[in-house]
C-alpha cells in the first residue's frame, strides 16, 4: 500500500515567504502571551500544595465543595481552589494551594487532619504534592537551562555534521516549535507542569529528526546538482522525503493520541504538548529550517563541494 | 559478518534481554527462595506507580549555624573559666555570637580555641561569626548525621526498599514505597526526639502559680516544663521546676521499645548503656523519695516519685496510645535529629492512584503500539512485519537493559516506552521509503535494498544523536518521574539504532537474499 503513489511536486519554496511571515506573527503572539499572561504553572514550578482526597460514604453531612471551603477557611487557607474530580458519587476532590511563599511543613497534614475531624471519618488520601518555593524556582531555572542547552547542543552538532549555513535554520525551527507549543499553553491557560517541560524537550528531539532527514537529502542533492538552483533542489528534497515525514509524524501521533485519550489524567498535559509539538515540528522542519537555509546560502554562499557524510564506517554491509 | 553470525548475535541479545527482564515481571521471591538462574534485580516501580511518599529535605542552615556557634560558646566558656578570664555573658543572635566581658582576653581565647570564626568587636562586646567555609561544613555535617538518623528511623518503621540519599547542599532525598499516611510519616522527621531525666525541684498546678512562688525570678540554671497531658480530659496539668542540665539524656540509651504494663496499657521500656546505667543507679539511689521527670522533646511525659534504686532497665508510663508509644520508642532508639529539617518537596501517592496510573499507562501504550503495528503491517506488508518484529526486539532490549540497571519505571517512563516505539519506527520508514524510491527509479530489488540501507545510515545516525542529546538533558535535569522518562527514552533510542539497522536488515537478507524478486514493500 502507498499513500504517495506518484512523486509529489509541491512547490514548498514558493509559499515559504508567506509561511515564514505567518510563523513570525504566531510566534510574536505566543511570546506576547508568555510575557503578559505568563504560564499557568503547576506547583512543580511555583511551589504550593495539591491534595487529592476521596471522602468515604460514611462521612457525616453533605459532601461538597462548600463544605471543603469551610474546612479550609477555618485553617485560614482562603486562596485554595477546590475542584471535584470524577463523578458526583466518587466524592473526590482536588484542593490546590498554589504559590505558597513559606515552607509550611505541616500544611498538608493539618488539612487532612481537619477533614478527618470534620467528616467524622478517615478521608482517603489519593495523593499529596507539596513543593517549596525554593525547589520550584530551581526547577524553573533548570527547565529553561535544559531547553537552552539542547538548542546550543543541536546548533553545534548540525554545524559539525553539515555546513554552517544549515545550523541556524535547524535551531530556529526548534525555537519556533518550543515557542509555539509553550505559547498555546500560555494563551489557553493550560497547566504547565514538569511533564509538559519534558514534552518540550522530546519535541526538540523529534522535530530535529524531521529537519535532519530533509537537510540530509538537500545535501545529497546539492552534491549532484550544485547550488545554482538551490530552490528547486530544496523543493525536490522536501518532496522526496515528504512521504516519510508524513508517515512518521502520523505514526508517532497514533501513539500520542492513544496517550492523550487513554493515558489517564497525569499524562494528559504531556500528551497534549507532544501532539501540538509534533504537528508544528513537522511544519517547521519543512518551512522554517529550509527557508533559513536558502536565505543564508543566497546571502553567504553555499559550498558546492558539500561535506560528504563518511561512508567508511558503515554499520551494515551487504553480505549476501 | 555473515548472515549466520548476525542471527546468532540477534538471538543471543534477545535471549539475554528477556532473561534480564524476567525479575521485573515475576513476583518478588521470598528470602531464601530465590531462583539461582534468575538475575537478582529488576526494574523498580516508581512511587507514582506503586504508591508511597517522596521527600526532599533540607538541613536548616540557620539552625546549623546557630548550633555551631553554641558549641563555640560553650568551649570558650570552659576555656574562660579555666584561664580565669572574665566572661559575663554570651548569647547567639541570628548568625552572630556576642560575648561580653574581658574583651581582649576573650579575643585571645577565641583565636586560640576557635579557628572556625571571624572575630570582630562591637560596642564593648566580642562578635563572632562563622566563616563561610565552616557554615557549609556545618550544613554538610548536619546532613550527614540527619541521613543516618533518618535511615535508622525509616528502617525501624519497616519500609521495604527505601531510598535515603544525600543530594548535596545539605539536601536529602527520601523515598518510602508503600508508605500511605503522610501524617504518620511526619513523625520520622520530627526535629528532635530527645529523652531527658531531670530531678523535680518544685511543682505547681500551672506555670503562673509556680512563677508566683519565685518573686525574684527563676534561677538561671533552672527552667519550667509543663505536662504533656495538658488539655486532655481527666488529666491534671502540672508545671514543674527542673534544672536545665539533665541527669541523663537519650544519647546514653542503648535501646527503647514499646511494651505493655500489667493493665495492658502501652508503655516505653528503655535500657541504658553501661555508662548511663551507672549514672542512673547512683542518682536514683541518692534521691529516693524525690520526683524524677521523664521529658521527651521538652514535654513532661511522666514524673513519678523514685521508690528505689533503678539500674539498667526502666520504663516510662505515660498516657500513650499504641502508635504514640511505638513511634516515640523508634525515635528514642534512633537518636535525635541534631538540626531541624525543612521539608522542601513532598509527593505522596496512594496505592489506588498508582494502580490506576499503571492500568491507564499500559492500556494506552498497548493501543498506541497496536495501531503502529497494524499500520506498518498493512502499509509495508511483509517488510512491515519485519519492522514490527524489530520494534518488539527494541522493547525487549529496552526493558532488559532497564531491569539490569535496576532503573525505575515511572508513568512518564511507560509513555517513554511507547514513544520509543513511535520514534523507532521512524528509522524503518526512512529506510523503506528510500528503498521504494530506488525501486521506482528502476533499480533491481537487491540494489534498492543495499542503497536504501546505505543511504539511510547517516540520516538515522544524525537523527538519533540529536534526539539523544535532548533525552540525556532530560535525564540530567529531570526529577523523579520525568527523570525516569529520560532514562527510558535514552536507552530506547540506543536500542532502536540496533534494531532498525541490524535486525530488519538481517530479516531482509534472510528472506530476500536469494530471491530479491519476492521483495514486497
Amino acid at each position: 500500500m502507498e499513500l504517495f503513489k506518484a512523486k509529489t511536486h509541491i512547490d514548498f519554496v514558493r509559499s515559504m515567504p508567506f509561511m515564514v511571515a505567518l510563523s513570525v506573527a504566531v510566534i510574536a503572539a505566543s511570546l506576547l502571551s508568555i510575557a503578559v499572561r505568563g504560564f499557568n504553572f503547576s506547583i512543580d514550578f511555583v511551589g504550593g500544595t495539591v491534595i487529592d482526597v476521596q471522602v468515604p460514604a460514611n462521612a457525616t453531612g453533605t459532601v461538597d465543595e462548600g463544605r471543603m471551603r469551610t474546612i479550609l477557611d477555618k485553617l485560614n487557607q482562603h486562596d485554595a481552589t477546590i475542584v471535584r474530580l470524577g463523578a458526583l458519587d466518587d466524592r473526590e476532590f482536588r484542593i490546590s494551594l498554589r504559590g505558597s511563599q513559606e515552607e509550611d511543613r505541616d500544611l498538608s497534614v493539618n488539612i487532612l487532619k481537619a477533614m478527618n475531624q470534620d467528616f467524622g471519618t478517615e478521608v482517603v488520601t489519593k495523593s499529596v504534592d507539596s513543593v517549596g518555593p525554593r525547589v520550584g524556582g530551581e526547577l524553573r531555572r533548570a527547565g529553561v537551562l535544559a531547553i537552552l542547552l539542547s538548542w546550543i547542543g543541536i546548533l553545534a552538532y548540525v554545524w559539525l555534521r553539515f555546513e554552517w549555513q544549515y545550523a541556524p535554520g535547524a535551531v530556529l525551527a526548534l525555537i519556533h516549535d518550543v515557542c509555539f507549543t509553550a505559547g498555546l499553553f500560555s494563551i489557553f491557560g493550560w497547566e504547565f507542569d514538569m511533564n509538559v517541560l519534558a514534552a518540550l524537550l522530546v519535541i526538540i528531539g523529534y522535530s530535529m529528526n524531521d529537519t535532519i532527514v530533509i537537510y540530509d537529502r538537500i545535501r545529497e542533492t546539492v552534491a549532484t546538482r550544485g547550488t545554482t538552483e538551490l530552490e528547486s533542489v530544496v523543493n525536490e528534497a522536501i518532496n522526496a522525503t515528504l512521504s516519510r515525514t508524513v508517515l512518521t509524524s502520523g505514526l508517532t501521533q497514533l501513539v500520542v493520541v492513544a496517550l492523550l485519550f487513554l493515558g489517564g489524567p497525569v499524562l494528559r498535559g504531556f500528551a497534549l504538548a507532544l501532539f501540538i509539538g509534533i504537528l508544528v515540528g513537522t511544519y517547521s522542519s519543512i518551512y522554517i529550517a529550509s527557508a533559513v537555509l536558502i536565505w543564508l546560502s543566497r546571502r553567504y554562499g553555499h559550498p558546492v563541494e558539500a561535506k560528504k557524510p563518511e561512508r567508511r564506517a558503515r554499520a551494515t554491509r551487504a553480505t549476501s | 559478518m555473515t548472515l549466520r553470525s548476525r542471527w546468532i548475535m540477534i538471538g543471543a541479545v534477545t535471549v539475554m534481554m528477556v532473561w534480564l527482564a524476567l525479575p521485573s515481571f515475576l513476583p518478588a521471591p521470598k528470602a531464601g527462595e530465590e531462583h539461582w538462574w534468575l538475575p537478582k534485580k529488576g526494574m523498580r516501580l516508581g512511587l507514582d506507580l506503586q504508591g508511597g511518599i517522596h521527600w526532599l529535605l533540607r538541613v536548616d542552615q540557620d539552625a546549623a549555624v546557630k548550633r555551631e556557634l553554641e558549641k563555640v560558646q560553650s568551649s570558650i566558656a570552659d576555656a574562660a573559666s579555666d584561664g580565669k578570664i572574665e566572661l559575663k555573658s554570651g548569647e547567639v543572635k541570628g548568625d552572630q555570637l556576642f560575648l561580653h566581658g574581658d574583651v581582649p582576653g576573650l579575643r585571645k581565647l577565641v583565636e586560640a580555641n576557635a579557628p572556625n570564626v571571624d572575630v570582630d568587636e562591637e560596642e564593648g562586646a566580642l562578635v563572632l561569626k562563622l566563616k563561610e567555609r565552616w557554615k557549609r561544613d556545618a550544613v554538610e555535617r548536619g546532613a550527614a548525621t540527619a541521613l543516618e538518623v533518618l535511615r535508622r528511623r525509616v528502617d525501624s518503621v519497616g519500609v521495604s526498599e527505601p531510598i535515603i540519599a544525600p543530594q548535596g547542599n545539605g539536601r536529602i532525598l527520601v523515598q518510602m514505597p508503600g508508605m500511605k499516611d503522610p501524617a504518620a510519616a511526619r513523625q520520622l522527621i520530627q526535629a528532635t526526639t530527645f529523652l531527658e531525666f531531670k530531678l523535680v525541684l518544685d511543682a505547681a498546678p500551672n506555670e503562673e502559680v509556680l512563677k508566683a512562688k519565685y518573686p525574684k525570678g527563676i534561677p538561671d540554671d533552672q527552667e519550667i516544663v509543663t505536662n504533656a497531658n495538658e488539655g486532655r480530659k481527666g488529666k491534671e496539668s502540672e508545671a514543674l521546676l527542673v534544672p536545665k542540665k539533665a541527669v541523663l539524656s537519650g544519647d546514653m540509651l542503648e535501646d527503647a521499645r514499646m511494651s505493655y504494663d500489667r493493665r495492658n496499657r502501652p508503655i516505653i521500656e528503655f535500657t541504658w548503656n553501661s555508662e548511663g546505667a551507672k549514672v542512673f543507679r547512683d542518682f536514683t539511689g541518692q534521691n529516693i523519695g524525690h520526683r524524677l521527670a521523664a521529658i521527651i522533646d521538652g514535654k513532661v511525659i511522666t514524673a513519678p516519685t523514685i521508690q528505689s534504686k533503678i539500674g539498667r532497665n526502666g520504663e516510662i508510663t505515660g498516657d500513650f496510645t499504641r502508635d504514640e508509644a511505638n513511634n516515640t520508642a523508634v525515635q528514642l532508639r534512633s537518636g535525635a535529629l541534631p538540626i531541624p529539617l525543612v521539608l522542601e518537596e513532598e509527593r505522596s501517592v496512594g496505592p489506588s492512584l498508582g494502580a490506576d496510573s499503571i492500568r491507564d499507562g499500559v492500556h494506552a501504550s498497548l493501543v498506541g503500539a497496536g495501531l503502529v503495528f497494524l499500520f506498518m503491517g498493512i502499509y509495508y506488508s511483509v517488510t512491515g512485519m519485519f519492522a514490527n518484529l524489530a520494534l518488539v526486539v527494541n522493547v525487549v532490549i529496552l526493558i532488559g537493559l532497564m531491569s539490569s540497571a535496576g532503573a525505575t519505571m515511572t508513568l512518564p517512563g511507560i509513555a517513554g516506552v511507547v514513544l520509543t516505539v513511535g520514534m523507532a519506527v521512524d528509522s524503518n520508514v526512512i529506510i523503506y521509503e528510500r528503498i521504494r524510491e530506488e525501486l521506482r527509479s528502476g533499480k533491481t530489488p537487491r540494489a534498492a535494498i543495499g542503497v536504501g540501507y546505505a543511504r539511510s545510515f547517516w540520516t538515522i545516525f544524525d537523527a538519533h544523536v540529536t534526539a539523544l542529546l535532548s533525552s540525556v538533558i532530560l535525564f540530567l535535569i529531570g526529577r523523579g518521574p520525568v527523570q525516569g522518562f529520560g532514562v527510558t527514552l535514552t536507552i530506547g533510542l540506543l536500542a532502536s539504532m540496533f534494531t532498525a539497522l541490524v535486525v530488519t536488515r538481517t530479516l531482509m537478507d534472510t528472506v530476500y537474499g536469494n530471491h530479491p524478486e519476492r521483495l514486497r514493500i
